[in-house]
């Protein structure tokens, strides 16, 4: 699966960093980077609970 | 069509807003949307099922967050009352500077706000909580922000009460609070850049409209946003931050122990006391959930903390523990109009509480004075007995 970002929406409350840090973080200027874009496995959880945490609802899982 | 799941109770009757987890508790064993004829609504009341409607603004419009057709025809046109697309631009210029990285600078300052304010009550052996820090914080912090000086700071108190007030239905309480909820639309009609101090995000606002970057007539709205949504829910979750910290000792303790807590705590105030009783939505068809069918053009009532405490989804959810860290909270909403302002709110509530946790050693409370309010459950008075200073 793929983690697709709605840009203009994410307003960079970092709480899917927190679920996710290994996959996506807040560069020095609050803006979200996605590292790692495809995922499965394990990191297709944490990559879904980042999904589930955002308070926008600024993430998706989309078919790779 | 299912049939309806009813329950005779009056929302908004003095005794369920002064305390309403009994009758949560009720509704939710019932349905997870449940019928309330007394007052033409349906009532959300799970977990699931408010994050999925506040999801869903296709199904769940937020043509009506108001409970009477006035406030919500005097809000179209603002963020909090459209709907996805029109929704999406106004939300873009409305948050633009209350994001984490618009708000970065001001982390300092609010700290140093907080710990000297908090250092001098623990000093005073006694205070009352909620004039004295639960106001007192978040309306100089706010004021400080858009740059509000003079008679208005004065006025915010009593505005940010009446803003939330009259989103109820045709009561006395909503009659009541029209007039002075007009006040503050008169005033941020008329407002202009010179009423605000130099350097503010208020003023910054404005010059973002002279400058065409908002459209024309936006940031006075803005400003009338900030001031209805942003003042009196922060108080109220401030006030509770000292009713639990004073009624849950050893969870105060906990925190103490462990600063690292701090944001932990502050969604566990949020989810065990929701500081929002009741918010809007219109539904745009007919929609079932869990076998309960709401027909299309009703008006529905999200029960936040209902959802909060649903134990489908949190364990012991009446327990407080600041060791849960409930992310997933319902407090601040979720989704498309998910709060603008929660970066604001846990900077102003992380720093009370940081200073809290340094400050003072025990904190004794008297009972907490709640008097009903239509939307913002909050305390009206809390007296600290005896503080003990570190
Ligand atoms: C603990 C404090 C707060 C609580 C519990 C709270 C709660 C909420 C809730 C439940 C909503 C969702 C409304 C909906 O779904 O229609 C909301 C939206 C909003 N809040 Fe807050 N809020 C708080 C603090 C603030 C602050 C400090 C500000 C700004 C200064 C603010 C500004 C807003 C705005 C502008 C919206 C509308 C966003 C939109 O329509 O897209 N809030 N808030
Ligand atoms: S939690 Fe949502 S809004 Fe916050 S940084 Fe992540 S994607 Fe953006």
């Amino acid at each position: 699966m793929k983690i697709e970002l709605d840009r203009p929406r994410c307003e960079g409350h970092g709480l899917c960093e927190e679920a996710a840090p290994q996959l996506m973080h807040l560069d020095d200027d609050g803006e979200l980077v996605i590292d790692v874009p495809d995922v499965d496995g394990a990191e297709l959880d944490a990559a879904k609970a980042a999904v589930r945490i955002c308070p926008v609802a600024a993430l998706r899982l989309a078919a790779a | 069509m299912t049939a309806p799941i009813q329950s005779d109770i009056d929302i908004w009757a003095d005794d369920i807003l002064v305390d309403p987890y009994p009758t949560y508790a009720e509704l939710r064993e019932q349905a997870a949307a449940v019928h309330l004829p007394k007052n033409d609504l349906y009532v959300l009341t799970r977990y699931d099922a408010i994050r999925d409607a506040l999801g869903d603004p296709e199904s769940f419009s937020s043509a009506s967050i108001g409970f009477n057709p006035m406030v919500n025809g005097a809000l179209q046109g603002t963020s909090l009352a459209s709907d996805p697309p029109v929704h999406t631009q106004l939300r873009a210029v409305l948050s633009q500077n209350l994001t984490p990285r618009a708000l970065r600078g001001l982390k300092v300052v609010i700290d140093e706000k907080a710990d000297k304010l908090v250092a001098e009550l623990a000093d005073s052996g006694s205070f009352e909580a909620i004039d004295s820090l639960a106001r007192a914080f978040p309306i100089e912090i706010v004021a400080d922000l858009i740059g509000f000086q003079g008679h208005v700071k004065d006025n915010m108190l009593r505005w940010g009460q009446a803003a939330m007030q009259v989103l109820g239905p045709l009561n006395q309480r909503t009659q009541e609070s029209f007039p002075i909820a007009g006040e503050l639309y008169g005033w941020c009609s008329s407002v202009t850049a010179e009423d605000l101090a130099p350097g503010s995000i208020g003023r910054g606002i404005f010059d973002a409209e002279a400058r065409g970057e908002i459209p024309e007539g936006s940031a006075g709205h803005i400003i009338h946003q900030y001031l209805g949504a942003g003042v009196d829910t922060t108080i109220a979750s401030i006030g509770n931050i000292v009713a639990l910290f004073g009624r849950h000792a050893e969870q105060f303790d906990l925190v103490r122990a462990n600063p690292e807590l701090v944001p932990a705590a502050f969604a566990e105030v949020l989810r065990y006391w929701a500081p929002v009783h009741i918010w809007g939505r219109k539904a745009t068809r007919d929609v079932e959930i869990d076998g309960v069918t709401i027909p299309a053009g009703a008006q529905v009532g999200i029960l936040f903390g209902a959802g909060n405490r649903d134990p489908r989804h949190y364990e012991n959810p009446d327990t407080f523990d600041v060791t849960r860290n409930p992310v997933d909270h319902l407090s601040f909403g979720y989704g498309p109009h998910g709060c603008a302002g929660q970066g604001l709110a846990k900077l102003e509530a992380h720093a009370v509480i940081e200073a809290l946790a340094r400050r003072v050693q025990t904190l004794t409370i008297g009972d907490e004075v709640r008097e009903p309010s239509n939307i913002t459950r909050s305390i009206e008075k809390l007296q600290v007995e005896k503080v003990v200073a570190v």
